[in-house]
């Protein structure tokens, strides 16, 4: 919570700060500033605290979700190199505060105890990724990307709005655990039936936060957006709006409809196995690197739904898990591919085909090493975290007694393998390619931010219970 | 009386909205959006509800709607002078598409409608308009329970704010 309010004041100061003529000294506020408010959000830890009326709640489950967030979000901060400081277009100091101020919506999402603390942060972080995704202002692409993702956005969060009216006409409270209750009295009264209204306010609710997770058949925007919009951001978005859409629907889902689960568990099973299909096969088709990590994005929303969907009491821990180790792995690639893309640029335009990738383990081992380890990471190889958070997704899956989860667990093993095959080829790009990518200099932080995440993948592969145990 | 009222009001507001959809002219659909609004706030006053009929008024009526009147004049000034035509008049593509979702949303939110019960909502919870308004409570209650949301609803302003003053900023092309 008083993250919260950290995070907002320093967005402001990080917009006067831009008023400085020296542009270097943003990039280092707004990484201590985080670190603040990361600090800020320990102090939650082993308490249960209501805050103002029951509006949020914090619990270990949130401020590790927040961790997560806040987490993402230096790293992602990190490898912004100041926005490139040297370029007189771009803004940073707004960058940085709306970057800021998303983290805030962000943290909203996985702290609400009310569903207008879910609606205002959603909007908070979704007003600041169309800003985001439109940055590149003399981008055609960018500004193609923003305003599909604008339109389609409200459109999603018009519709997750309807549902949550329909669920208040159902159950008489926006308080999630207030909703459970009144739930819990319809059902009494109607003898195990649930109303039309409830019906159609969960499904609709459903769809509006599905549609932010880019799942299966709501996954439509997500390419072009992700492809569209400048890598830094795609980053963001593929991390920190995955994490915190699918904390708020696990959430929900968990607190305020657990008695209620054949009303959302049916069409989950669907959505589940379409978006892992969709958006594995799809990714193999891909020419462009960057648009594979978009469809890769959609195919982890379904693998983080998995576990959702299997409703255990490890469920936490899982989606905690497989989270990082998702977050930590997509950051990697985009830092690499950033680089990458903009050394390989042809006619002022940035190469994010693989073919930009041959031949990088030449002259640049670090960069193609940590490429390869989060590449295996996301495919799920052993020894490195990836590999860990499939595993306690799918023995979430394998431990739910319906025999269901044996035919989606078939799936999911199956589109895994698909996946081994499209995330090798940046790997078999760098390293047996040919093709010469001149040698990269890279900034210390950038390089530290590199070994960093690249460490943290290989430890969480081999010491899963260093933070297992914690989460 | 009141039923008359009620009818006549759902009939206006129906009829511009259609008119909306149908008009190939953006500046008509925009005038007719203007009765669609003002239709709306109309039943949200004949159901009791004051307050947001007041800020329908304000909001839409008075912002939205004059910013969409202002967007629609500034950018069609001539017309389009390399084709001669008037960009005013719009064309709809992908009619199919738009019309099975909307079907489709609208058929979920009318069978939700029909089949609900609404016993759950008791009748002595509306009082006349004449003797009771909502404004004071809601005024209440977004300065002690609310709060939050309404002090955070400021992040999300700023945060727009920003974004557009970063948008429509002019850059070097």
């Amino acid at each position: 919570m008083n993250a919260i309010i950290a995070l907002s004041l320093f967005g402001i100061s990080n917009l006067f700060l831009g008023f400085l003529n020296n542009r270097k000294i943003l990039l280092p506020a707004t990484l201590v500033f985080i670190l603040i408010a990361l600090g800020l959000n320990f102090a939650d830890w082993n308490h249960e605290y209501y805050w103002f009326n029951n509006m949020l709640k914090t619990n270990n489950l949130s401020v590790n979700f927040v961790t997560i967030i806040l987490l993402s979000t230096f790293l992602v901060v990190a490898i912004s190199r100041s926005f490139g400081d040297d370029d007189e277009h771009s803004h940073p100091a707004e960058y940085y505060a709306i970057l800021l101020f998303s983290a805030v919506g962000a943290i909203m999402m996985v702290t609400f105890e009310n569903l207008i603390m879910l609606f205002v942060g959603l909007e908070i972080l979704s007003v600041s990724m169309y800003v985001l995704t439109g940055s590149d202002k003399r981008s055609l692409r960018s500004n193609e990307a923003a305003l599909k993702y604008f339109l389609m956005g409200s459109f999603a969060t018009g519709i997750l709005l309807f549902g949550v009216a329909l669920v208040y006409g159902a159950t008489s409270s926006f308080d999630i655990h207030g909703i459970a209750q009144g739930v819990a009295k319809a059902k009494e009264q109607m003898g195990g039936a649930y109303g039309p209204l409830l019906y159609s306010g969960v499904i609709l609710i459903m769809v509006g936060l599905l549609f932010k997770i880019s799942a299966a058949p709501f996954h439509f925007w997500t390419p072009d957006v992700y492809d569209g919009a400048p890598s830094i951001f795609t980053a963001f978005m593929s991390t920190v709006v995955k994490t915190a859409g699918v904390a708020a629907t696990y959430r929900i889902l968990s607190i305020s409809f657990p008695s209620v689960y054949g009303l959302w568990g049916n069409p989950l099973v669907y959505i589940v196995c379409a978006t892992l299909i969709i958006g594995n096969i799809t990714a193999v088709y891909q020419q462009s690197f960057k648009r594979m990590l978009a469809y890769s994005s959609i195919s982890h929303a379904g693998y983080l739904l998995i576990t959702v969907l299997a409703k255990r009491p490890e469920t936490n821990s899982s989606l905690l898990f497989y989270s990082l180790a998702y977050a930590i792995a997509t950051i990697t690639a985009f830092a690499v591919l950033m680089v990458v893309s903009e050394a390989q640029a042809k006619n002022g335009k940035a190469d994010e085909s693989f073919e930009a990738l041959n031949g990088l383990a030449n002259n640049n081992p670090l960069l193609a090493f940590s490429l390869t380890i989060s590449m295996l990471s996301l495919a799920g190889i052993p020894l490195t975290a990836g590999f860990f958070g499939k595993f306690f997704v799918f023995s979430d899956a394998f431990s739910n007694p319906s025999s269901l989860f044996k035919w989606i667990l078939v799936i999911a093993i199956l589109m895994s393998t698909v996946g081994i095959y499209y995330y090798f080829k940046p790997i078999i790009a760098a390293y047996m390619k040919k093709g010469e990518v001149a040698k990269i200099e890279l900034s210390p932080l950038y390089k530290f931010i590199l070994i960093l995440t690249t460490t943290l993948t290989i430890l969480l592969g081999l010491a899963p219970d260093l933070v297992k145990n914690i989460f | 009386m009141i039923p008359f009222v009620f009818i006549a009001f759902i009939v206006l507001t129906v009829i511009s909205a259609c008119v909306v959809l149908w008009s190939n002219n953006v500046l008509y659909a925009a005038f007719s959006l203007l009765l669609t609004f003002f239709g709306i706030a109309a039943l949200y006053v004949l159901v009791g509800a004051d307050f947001i009929a007041i800020t329908q008024l304000l909001v839409y009526v008075g912002g939205i709607l004059v910013l969409l009147l202002f967007g629609v004049m500034l950018t069609n000034q001539n017309g389009n002078k390399e084709n001669g035509k008037n960009d005013i008049i719009g064309t709809n593509t992908n009619r199919l598409i738009g019309f099975a979702v909307a079907f489709g949303l609208f058929a979920l939110l009318f069978f939700t409608f029909a089949k609900a019960n609404f016993v759950n909502i008791q009748s002595n919870l509306f009082e006349s308009i004449e003797t009771f308004s909502t404004t004071q409570n809601i005024g209440v209650l977004l300065m002690t329970d609310f709060v939050l949301p309404f002090e955070v609803s400021g992040v999300l302003l700023m945060a727009t704010l920003i974004g557009a003053a970063y948008l429509s900023s002019k850059t070097k092309v």
